[in-house]
């Protein structure tokens, strides 16, 4: 009974919490900027063709984070760089 | 003497304003303040009920602010703690009846009766939060660790900031045991979110509804967790800023207690 009882703490341990801290960020953003989901997502997409012009980024370990103080939301848009490019001429 | 006004507010409905007002004004009595609670939910006051004072209501803060009667004939004094009194909301009316500007007027006789004024702040961000808060030098937010409940804070605290008052974060009810176990927000989650200085907190704690039931002030029960964390939040208020914020923690069965010593476990 006593192992029993330490398993499940170890392997039913909930984290249903970190889920409820992302979600509030981002309510809060969407809340103060007034932007959606749909606006984030684009702009994500559009910052990601961006980037890519001039180097190759891994797009899985993507992570758009938010961060607040008084009076101030900060986007943060981490990527990691795998190398850069050679820059071609652009034609636009 | 001029008195602090503090208003308790949330935006949510039902995170504890209102036992809040209730036991953090009894606290200050306690230590030999002279307090008044202000029940500014005109329409459906509670305040009242909570403290045990139902039954002696004759005027209320709309007679006050409507000339039908003087201050002091609206202010009922606690059977149980000297120096503690209420000041109940009209039940008849609505949040129109008063006007921020009224509530500016009779503050300034507040000030001068009583050191300290707690502004018991309805639910909502429209004409009874803007009453409550139009004489406000500081304000505490009382917030449950719920995405609900902290995404409100956030609203009202920025409407405090915007009318250059100081908000310091309460929140209640936390359950230790599901905070340890991942699935409440912590209090530190909340105060990264909000970036907001602590007050206090306090735990979900059985004696608030025993206390509600009484009307026997939560701060006079002895062994009430949540009892003492209001205590200490009073004091906080009362000039002990720097009293250290006790962190809830729930009670360690045996195992636990054996493997804390062994180093598992936090």
């Amino acid at each position: 009974m006593l192992l029993n009882g330490f398993l499940k703490k170890w392997f039913l341990k909930g984290n249903s919490k970190e889920a409820a801290k992302k979600r509030l960020q981002f309510a809060l953003v969407y809340d103060r900027l007034e932007v959606s989901d749909d606006v984030l997502q684009e702009m994500q997409k559009e910052i990601v063709e961006v980037i890519s012009r001039y180097f190759v980024i891994d797009t899985d370990q993507l992570k758009l984070d938010i961060t607040r103080d008084n009076d101030l939301s900060a986007l943060i848009f981490n990527t990691p760089i795998i190398s850069a490019k050679t820059r071609a001429p652009m034609t636009s | 003497m001029q008195g602090r006004i503090i208003v308790i507010s949330s935006g949510k409905g039902g995170v504890g304003k209102t036992t809040a007002t209730a036991s953090i004004g009894a606290a200050l009595a306690l230590a030999g303040k002279k307090v008044v609670v202000v029940d500014m939910d005109i329409g459906l006051r509670n305040l009242d009920v909570v403290m045990g004072l139902e039954n002696r209501i004759v005027f209320n803060i709309v007679d006050v602010i409507r000339n039908k009667c003087k201050l002091q004939q609206a202010t009922i004094k606690s059977r149980r703690i000297d120096n503690l009194y209420l000041i109940p909301a009209s039940q008849s009316d609505n949040k129109d009846a008063i006007t921020p500007q009224d509530m500016v007027r009779v503050s300034k006789k507040l000030r001068a009766e009583f050191d300290f004024i707690l502004m018991d702040c309805p639910a909502g961000i429209e004409r009874g939060f803007e009453n409550a808060i139009a004489a406000a030098d500081e304000a505490v937010v009382v917030c449950t660790p719920e995405i609900s409940a902290v995404r409100d804070a956030d609203r009202v605290i920025g409407l405090l900031y915007a009318k250059e008052i100081t908000s310091r974060l309460l929140i209640n009810r936390i359950v230790p045991i599901m905070v340890e176990r991942g699935d409440m927000l912590s209090h530190q989650d909340v105060v990264d979110v909000l970036s907001i200085d602590l007050v206090g907190l306090v735990q979900a704690d059985e004696d608030v509804v025993v206390s509600t039931n009484t009307g026997i002030p939560l701060v006079m029960q002895e062994n009430s967790k949540a009892g003492q964390a209001f205590t200490r939040i009073a004091m906080r208020l009362n000039g002990h800023p720097d009293l250290p914020i006790e962190v809830p923690r729930a009670p360690k069965s045996l195992w636990g207690r054996i493997a804390s010593k062994i180093g598992f476990g936090k």
